[in-house]
């Protein structure tokens, strides 16, 4: 039975550790790595140190779930400890990376591959966060710049992370065409009010929608640009089990991020979700995962 | 999030309350809430009373803090939780060791066995003494109890004559206490404190070598922290920059 899934970089498994979990500290990346996790995307690092918003920045209401942490990063020339304390797990660290111009998605890229980074993930999308992410995600042309300059300065792949706050993914999705995956979806904008505060809990206000109630959204998505676009795509939102896995791959998917859900069963989701996809290949006949990918698109 | 109104609040020094409010969740010692105050902040706070009425004891050192203790009969306090690890409260002796308003989380496990270690930089930053029948009281200036730090206090006497010894207050006080402790094996628990943002172990804040505090915390084993190289050594400040402590 192969569980090996090919992303430009070879990954043990399908379940990588999603963007803006756990992925700050280089020892927390390592132990969920440690806990099965076939690779882990950091952080969005950006040029310079920033804060963020203040509390309360996540508001929680299964299956919904909104943050707006608002990009608070360390900054690029702080960050090599985190890569290599990371590393020592001896799998792969993915960089994920936001800026506000092409020259400063080309410098942090560069960086991340001096560290170490297996590969890196282009944040295009962050939802909360004025000037970054979104903004940059919905113009196609720096879309394409920022993919293809990114490109031709470093020798590990680049993934694209697209945004569903947009009113044509394809366009968004085909800019990206260069990238060796792309990352669908980010979290969707949306906003939650304390009806007895009779105020916005997150701080910023707005802030990006994850969870299960989101999965649709990103299936949609993944079968979508699965069938106009013959990339690979890893697909992320609302996965929550061996099922909602399996839903993304049959969607297009190669591999799958998970977040979120942490915070309901722990790092140890990873392990879990290992044994179910050996259980449920076994069940099913399935020797390859990649037999998976795009099936209900045949 | 959660609502309660303020039954009572005690001033207990210049910079320091006590709120009272009922509460039906089930709280145990050591865990904490993270409190809103609308438009301004959340903060975790700990818990220094767990009777028919809950007791929070807040320090003002901020926006929100400030907020919260200065909250009044008949007023809301929102939050969520109770969330993290609770201390496990054993029987026979205890030794509870608390620098300034760190003492606070551990008043619930007062009993008629315990001895209190209190240290605080000056005489004002004591608190809850008259709570202890058998204390040391020890703080920075000497402008109260004895002049020295809370490991000088456990130097004078035999820490290994007690059942288990809990520990609260800043990380390098509690490491001081750690590196102190021999032969005590794993019978003392310790409630830190990092930057905490999320409080349910998503946000990675307030993580000690892969360990979420907010969740997998914030008691730890002693014999947990002695496997934790960043403990009394790094942390990431608010940004995510990894800073000596």
């Amino acid at each position: 039975m192969n569980l090996e899934v090919d992303l430009g970089i070879k990954i043990s498994n399908p379940f990588i550790l999603a963007s803006g979990i756990l992925d700050e500290n280089g020892y927390t990346i390592k132990k969920i790595l440690e806990s099965g996790a076939g690779a882990a995307v950091t952080k969005s690092i950006g040029m310079e140190e920033r804060r963020g918003y203040e509390p309360p920045v996540v508001y929680e209401n299964d299956p919904v779930f909104i943050n707006a942490i608002g990009l608070s990063n360390p900054g690029i020339d702080n960050f090599g400890e985190e890569i290599k304390i990371a590393l020592a797990a001896k799998k792969p660290v993915i960089g994920s990376v936001f800026g506000k111009t092409v020259e400063e998605f080309s410098l942090i890229a560069r960086k991340m591959e001096q560290y170490g980074a297996s590969a890196v993930e282009l944040n295009l999308s962050c939802p909360h966060v004025n000037g970054y992410g979104m903004e940059i995600g919905s113009d196609p042309d720096l879309v394409n710049e920022i993919v293809s300059e990114v490109k031709s300065k470093i020798n590990i792949p680049v993934y694209s992370k697209l945004s569903p706050n947009t009113s044509d993914i394809v366009e968004e999705a085909k800019a990206a065409e260069k990238s060796d995956a792309l990352v669908l979806i980010n979290t969707v904008k949306a906003m939650a009010i304390d009806i007895k505060a009779k105020k916005p809990v997150l701080s910023n206000i707005y802030g990006g929608m994850s969870g299960k109630a989101i999965k649709p959204v990103g299936i949609r998505y993944v079968y979508e640009i699965k069938r106009e676009l013959n990339k690979k795509i890893i697909g992320v939102g609302g996965i929550e089990n061996i099922n909602d896995a399996v839903e993304y791959m049959m969607a297009g998917a190669s591999a799958v991020q998970i977040g979120t859900v942490v915070y309901k069963y722990g790092k140890n989701i990873f392990n879990k979700m290992n044994n179910d996809l050996v259980n449920y290949m076994i069940d099913n006949n399935i020797d390859n995962i990649d037999e998976l990918t795009g099936v209900a698109l045949k | 999030m959660k609502t309660s109104i303020i039954y009572e609040n005690i001033k207990l020094n210049d910079n320091t309350n006590i709120i009272k409010f009922p509460c039906n969740e089930k709280i145990e010692p050591g865990q904490f809430i993270m409190a809103w105050v609308p438009g301004i902040n959340e903060i975790p706070l700990s818990f220094s009373g767990l009777n028919d009425l809950k007791e929070i004891t807040i320090k003002i050192y901020g926006k929100a803090s400030e907020h919260i203790a200065h909250l009044k009969k008949g007023d809301t306090v929102f939050f969520r939780g109770p969330y993290g690890k609770p201390f496990e409260n054993t029987a026979g002796k205890k030794l509870l060791i608390g620098a300034g308003t760190g003492i606070a989380s551990l008043v619930p496990l007062i009993d008629k066995n315990a001895y209190g270690v209190l240290s605080g930089k000056t005489g004002n930053d004591i608190v809850f003494q008259d709570r202890f029948e058998k204390k040391s009281i020890v703080t920075d200036d000497g402008s109260y109890g004895k002049k020295g730090y809370a490991v000088d206090a456990l130097k004078d006497m035999d820490i290994s004559e007690f059942d288990m010894i809990y520990a609260c207050g800043p990380e390098i006080m509690l490491k001081s206490v750690m590196d102190y402790m021999v032969n005590i094996n794993d019978r003392a628990q310790f409630s830190l404190e990092r930057p905490m943002k999320c409080g349910i172990g998503i946000c990675d804040s307030c993580s000690i070598n892969g360990y979420q505090v907010c969740t997998d915390g914030p008691v730890f084993s002693l014999k947990q922290l002695m496997g934790m190289s960043e403990f009394g050594s790094t942390r990431l400040n608010y940004s995510g920059k990894r800073i000596k402590i």
